[in-house]
C-alpha cells in the first residue's frame, strides 16, 4: 500500500478532530491532578453519564443533541461536586493508594448503576450524519460540529483559568495550598469547584460522543486511560500541555489506522505511554507550570 | 506469631488434602476457586499492599498465563504442569517489560499503565488469531484432571500465603513497606526503590500466572473475554482490601468470607456485585483502611507479622 499526501492529510484532518475532544477531556483530568494531587479514575464514567444525560434529552424530549451540551455539563457539574463533598474530599490528603482505590470504586459503582439503570444496549442519537468533501479530504460533519464545541468550551475553561478569579484561585491553589491558604483562599471550595468543572468538562466529551458513536455504560473507562496518557504527553499539572497532548493522541492513532490496523488503536496508544515515560517522563511541554 | 499457627495450620493443610476423596463435586470446585482466589488476592497484595503502588491490571498476568499455558498445551503438546509454569514465567516477563519503565517513577504513572494493559492484551491475543485462535478463543484437549489441578491450586495458594509470610518478616519486606510508608525517606536511606519495587512486583505476577494456565487447563477452554475481565481485578482488589492490605493472613480472610458470602448470598444478585464491590471497595478505603485483619490486630493487640 502507498500512502499519499491525501491520506496524510486525511490523518492530519482525522487527527485533530479526534484529538479536540481528547484535550477537552483530559484538561478536566489535568485540572483535578493539578489541584488535589488526586488522579480520578472515575473520569471516564463520569464522560459516559454526559453521554446519556444528552441521549435521553435527545431521545425523550426531542432537543437538538448539540443544545444538550450545556445541560449535561450542568447535571454532571452537580453530580461532580456532590462526588466531592461526600467522598472525594476524604482521601485529597490521604496516601495516593486511597484516592486511587477510592475513584476505582466510585467508577465500578458508577457503571453498574449505569448498567442497571439504562441497561447495556447500544444507543445512539441519530441526528447528523455524512461528510462535506473539501478537496478530496473528507470532513465528518458530526465530528466537525464537535470539534467547533470542543474548541469552545476548552477555550472558554481557558478564559476562566487565566481571566477570573476564580481561575486565579485554582491555578493558586494548584501551585501550593498553603500559600493560596495563607491568602485567603477557601480550598475546600476550590477543590469543589475544581471537581464539579472537571466532571463537567468530562460531560462535553460525552455529549459530543454521544452523536458520533455509540453509547454503552462501559464506554467511559477507556476514556480515564486516554486521558491520562494525554496529561503525560503534555506534562502532568502542565494545563496547556494537556491541548498539545490531546491533538497529539489523535494524529498518532489516525496515523497508527492507517499504516497499521485500527484494531491496534489502543496498542499504539498504550505503547506512546510507555515510551514517553521511559524517555521524557516530565511529559513535551515539561513540568507544572499553570 | 505464624510458629504458633503452625499446628493448626497443619490440620488445616491435612484436612484440606484429604477432601477430594470424601467431599462433593460441587465441594472440590468451590475449594478450588477458593485457592484461586487466595493466591490472585494474595499476589496483588504483595504489589499494592506491601508497596502502595496500586495494581489495577492484575488480570494482565492471569490471562497471559492462561493464554500462554493454553497455547503451550493445545498446540505444542505439553503436559499440563511444565505450561502452568510456563505460564508464570510468562506473567513475570510481562511484569519486567511494564515495570521497567513505570515503576523507575513515583506517583500514579504505574497505575495508569496498568489499567490501560488489560484492553491492550485482550486486543492484541484478538489481533494475532493464527496464534491464540482470537475471538473465537481456544479448546485444550480433553482431560480429566480436576483433582490434580485442586492439588496444584492449593500448593499455589499455600505457595503465596508462604511467600508473603516469609517477605513480611525480612528485611526485604521492611524496605517495601519503608516504600510505602514514604518513598523518599526510603531512597534516603539508601534503598534502591526501583529494584525492590521491581522485584515486589515480579513476585506478584508469577502467581496470577500459574493460576491463570492451571484455570485454563481446568476449564479446557479460555477466550479473550473470559481470560481478561475487569471483574477479576476487582474481586482481587476487594479481597485483599476487605480482608486487610499489607497483613499475610489478610487476603486468605477476605477471599474465604467474600467469596462463600458470593456463593451464598449474592449469587441471586448477580446483576449488583460490581456495586456491590465497589461499595466494599469505598466503604473499606474510607472506614477501614487496614481491613478486617487490620482491625483485629488493633482491637486485640495481634503482632504486625500475622
Amino acid at each position: 500500500m502507498t500512502i499519499t499526501p491525501t491520506m496524510l492529510g486525511q490523518v492530519v484532518v482525522s487527527g485533530v478532530l479526534a484529538g479536540s475532544l481528547y484535550a477537552m477531556v483530559a484538561l478536566g483530568l489535568a485540572l483535578i491532578f493539578g489541584v488535589m494531587r488526586v488522579i480520578n479514575i472515575a473520569h471516564g464514567p463520569l464522560l459516559m453519564l454526559g453521554a446519556y444525560t444528552t441521549f435521553f434529552l435527545w431521545a425523550g424530549l426531542g432537543l437538538n443533541p448539540f443544545l444538550t451540551v450545556p445541560l449535561a455539563m450542568i447535571v454532571l457539574f452537580v453530580i461532580g461536586a456532590l462526588l466531592q463533598r461526600t467522598l472525594v474530599f476524604r482521601v485529597v490528603d490521604a496516601p495516593e493508594l486511597s484516592s486511587l482505590l477510592l475513584t476505582f470504586g466510585i467508577s465500578i459503582a458508577i457503571v453498574n448503576l449505569a448498567q442497571l439503570a439504562f441497561t447495556s444496549d447500544l444507543r445512539a442519537v441519530e441526528y447528523i450524519t455524512g461528510a462535506w468533501v473539501l478537496g478530496g479530504l473528507a470532513f465528518s460533519k458530526s465530528r466537525v460540529i464537535a470539534f467547533l464545541f470542543a474548541a469552545g468550551v476548552t477555550a472558554l475553561a481557558f478564559l476562566v483559568l487565566q481571566r477570573t478569579r476564580l481561575g486565579k484561585a485554582i491555578r493558586a491553589t494548584s501551585q501550593s495550598r498553603e500559600v493560596a491558604m495563607v491568602c485567603g483562599i477557601d480550598v475546600g471550595r476550590i477543590h469543589l469547584l475544581t471537581f464539579g468543572l472537571a466532571s463537567a468538562l468530562a460531560a462535553a466529551g460525552g455529549s459530543l460522543l454521544a452523536v458520533i458513536v455509540a453509547i454503552q455504560p462501559e464506554m467511559g473507562q477507556v476514556w480515564t486511560f486516554k486521558s491520562f496518557l494525554v496529561i503525560v504527553l503534555g506534562g502532568a499539572g502542565n494545563y496547556p500541555g494537556a491541548l498539545l497532548g490531546g491533538l497529539l493522541l489523535g494524529l498518532v492513532e489516525q496515523l497508527a489506522a492507517l499504516v497499521l490496523t485500527t484494531q491496534l488503536s489502543e496498542v499504539v496508544a498504550y505503547v506512546l505511554l510507555v515510551a514517553v515515560l521511559l524517555v521524557r517522563p516530565t511529559g513535551l511541554l515539561g513540568g507544572r507550570q499553570t | 506469631m505464624t510458629r504458633k499457627l503452625l499446628p493448626a495450620l497443619v490440620v488445616a493443610a491435612v484436612a484440606l488434602a484429604l477432601y477430594p476423596a470424601y467431599g462433593t463435586g460441587y465441594g472440590i470446585r468451590a475449594m478450588l476457586q477458593i485457592f484461586m482466589w487466595v493466591a490472585l488476592a494474595g499476589s496483588w497484595n504483595l504489589i499494592s499492599g506491601l508497596t502502595g503502588y496500586v495494581s489495577f491490571g492484575h488480570v494482565a498476568f492471569f490471562g497471559t498465563g492462561a493464554y500462554t499455558g493454553a497455547i503451550l498445551i493445545a498446540t505444542h503438546g505439553w503436559a499440563w504442569p511444565p505450561a502452568a509454569l510456563a505460564g508464570g514465567v510468562a506473567a513475570g516477563l510481562l511484569a519486567l517489560v511494564i515495570g521497567w519503565p513505570c515503576l523507575r517513577l513515583k506517583g500514579p504513572y504505574f497505575a495508569i499503565a496498568m489499567l490501560g494493559l488489560n484492553e491492550v492484551l485482550r486486543a492484541l491475543v484478538s489481533y494475532f488469531e493464527g496464534l491464540t485462535g482470537g475471538g473465537n478463543g481456544l479448546s485444550l484437549p480433553t482431560l480429566y484432571a480436576s483433582v490434580q489441578i485442586y492439588y496444584a491450586m492449593g500448593a499455589l495458594a499455600a505457595a503465596v500465603v508462604a511467600a508473603t509470610s516469609l517477605i513480611v518478616t525480612s528485611r526485604f519486606g521492611l524496605r517495601l513497606m519503608t516504600i510505602r510508608e514514604d518513598e523518599v525517606a526510603a531512597e534516603a536511606m539508601g534503598i534502591d526503590t526501583f529494584r525492590h519495587k521491581l522485584l515486589a512486583f515480579l513476585l506478584s505476577a508469577i502467581g496470577p500466572g500459574i493460576a491463570g494456565a492451571l484455570t485454563a487447563r481446568d476449564q479446557g477452554y479460555i477466550e479473550p473475554l473470559s481470560v481478561f475481565p475487569l471483574a477479576i481485578t476487582v474481586t482481587m482488589i476487594v479481597m485483599a482490601l476487605f480482608g486487610g492490605k499489607g497483613t499475610v493472613w489478610g487476603p486468605v480472610l477476605g477471599a474465604v468470607v467474600l467469596f462463600v458470602a458470593q456463593e451464598i448470598v449474592w449469587a441471586r444478585y448477580p446483576y449488583v456485585h460490581p456495586l456491590l464491590f465497589g461499595a466494599i471497595i469505598v466503604a473499606v478505603v474510607l472506614a477501614m483502611p487496614r481491613g478486617v485483619l487490620g482491625l483485629l490486630q488493633v482491637m486485640y493487640r495481634l503482632p504486625r507479622t500475622i
